[in-house]
């Protein structure tokens, strides 16, 4: 494969994921928490459960990506 | 894919075996898909375990490349599938694991070869594939010291998967006279790393080793195992992969002694529970990215039923320590560890790696920002059988004279007791 394609523009965007992560420690933790508490406590994990702390964490980490990238 | 008939293949469900045929032109379309649906929960196999059907099964050579633009179409067809949600938890799919390996029964081809040689050749040609050698250095330089440990010269040795050849860096000529080094990769045969001993190249699939019976003295391996062992597991139908250990067994002159070092157990266990509560939170659903590794138990079953002798095994522990997940995962695929079981998913979303990064930082995270990722090696070492070998005693030959010599040896404690000799009180 030669020259840019989906794959190669996909990856670039993984490389900037770490950076991206550690700006937003905060909301990860706390959905980090919410999942965790499943395991130790009664209630079983089903999908979408901690579906508001996931979303924090998304947002968080798309305007970390919109601020880099100007 | 036209004029292809009676295409069929395995299965593996959550550990547990699943047999399902497909005849028919669609085979090679269904394929992953396939194996991405029936993974997603114990559901969907315990369903159709139930109901006893039983169909017929042969794995299929095909070609990777072409079947991956057929999965993207086929993925969305079975996308409600997921919906069905399991609720095995980390500890439970261990469990099943450990069940299905205590069990006797034909083996059965887990892992997908092509693939293998494929990723190990990419890992090869990378410009800085050096930096992924830490495992392997340390590894191979613990698996050299027990060649050390045993006193003797061996004048034939044989290494299978040496990679790089990270054990014959450290040996010495008076320990292995002629080294052949074996590996499924030409590139890292070509980058073997220096060695004193004079060495041959052979470039061979470890299941295939082209060697005459009773040739060497010494056989190593390192780390290459886990793919081509497969569990030991239930199995309605054939062999059909049987472990590498006869084989090596084979070649090995008697007397001859074979070590082993393969990642085994627990190996990546915080990866695997991230990645499984996370897609089990973001989709419903989970599906094994991290490979079956073998239990200390099964190592020594399998080495014995494979007519060794005088086994030890012993686990031994690396932890070591990343910024975050995406390194953990990419630092497997620089070292050519991808997963390359047929079962595996072609695709990991990007909610699901941001939740597991989430979730192996709140989980298995240290103070300073680093998650540790546990490698655990197993090291073995099997003789073949020979006549001088001790054999152990026969049954009720043990006697008072035996059992004592064994226990109290005589001690001289200078100091507290000058006049008399404190051997003599223990005798």
């Amino acid at each position: 494969m030669s020259g840019t394609n989906v794959w190669t523009r996909s990856r670039e965007r993984m490389r900037r994921f770490p950076e991206l992560f550690a700006q937003c420690s905060g909301e990860a933790a706390a959905y980090g928490k919410c999942v965790t508490a499943t395991t130790t406590g009664r209630q079983e994990l089903r999908k979408d459960l901690c579906v508001k702390e996931f979303d924090a964490l998304k947002t968080c980490i798309v305007t970390a990506a919109k601020k880099g990238v100007k | 894919m036209t004029g292809r008939t009676h295409q069929t293949f395995y299965l593996l469900c959550n550990g547990l075996l699943h047999i399902s045929a497909l005849v028919g032109k669609q085979f090679v379309k269904m394929n992953n898909a396939i194996g991405s649906r029936f993974l997603n929960g114990s559901c969907v196999c315990r369903r159709v375990l139930k109901k006893g059907s039983v169909r017929l099964l042969v794995p299929q050579q095909h070609d990777p490349a072409h079947s991956q633009r057929n999965v993207m179409t086929a993925h969305s067809m079975f996308l409600p599938v997921r919906e069905l949600s399991s609720k095995i938890r980390c500890s439970q799919w261990t469990e099943i694991q450990r069940q299905l390996s205590g069990r006797a029964g034909g083996t059965m081809n887990v892992f997908d070869r092509t693939m293998k040689r494929r990723q190990k050749k990419w890992a090869a040609s990378l410009q800085d594939s050096d930096k992924y050698d830490y495992l392997r250095d340390e590894v191979g330089s613990r698996v050299a010291d027990r060649v050390y440990d045993i006193a003797r010269t061996f004048p034939l040795a044989l290494d299978i998967g040496c990679g790089k050849s990270h054990i014959a860096e450290h040996l010495h000529k008076e320990v292995v006279e002629q080294l052949f080094l074996t590996d499924i990769s030409e590139k890292s045969l070509r980058n073997t790393r220096r060695s004193e001993i004079p060495t041959r190249c052979v470039m061979a699939d470890e299941e295939f080793l082209p060697f005459k019976e009773n040739t060497f003295d010494l056989v190593v391996s390192s780390l290459r195992i886990t793919t081509i062992l497969v569990l030991p597991s239930v199995s309605l139908c054939c062999h059909y992969n049987p472990s590498p250990f006869p084989k090596i067994n084979q070649v090995l002159k008697p007397d001859g002694v074979f070590i082993g070092a393969m990642v085994g157990g627990e190996t990546l266990y915080e990866l695997r529970c991230s990645l499984q509560l996370a897609e089990l939170e973001r989709e419903g659903g989970f599906s094994p990215h991290v490979s079956p590794y073998t239990a200390v138990t099964d190592l020594g079953n399998l080495l014995g039923q494979a007519g060794f002798s005088m086994l030890t095994v012993d686990i031994d522990e690396i932890q070591v320590h990343y910024p975050g997940i995406l390194e953990v995962m990419s630092d497997l695929q620089g070292m050519g560890e991808s997963n390359c079981a047929w079962n595996r998913k072609s695709m990991l979303h990007r909610d699901t790696i941001l939740a597991a990064a989430a979730i192996y930082q709140e989980m298995y995270g240290s103070e300073n920002g680093s998650v540790p990722a546990t490698f655990e090696i197993l090291y073995m070492i099997g003789w073949k059988p020979h006549e001088s070998q001790a054999k152990p005693a026969r049954r009720g030959s043990a006697n008072k004279k035996t059992i004592g010599s064994h226990c109290i040896k005589k001690i001289k404690v200078w100091g507290k007791f000058p006049n008399e000799g404190i051997g003599e009180r223990l005798k």
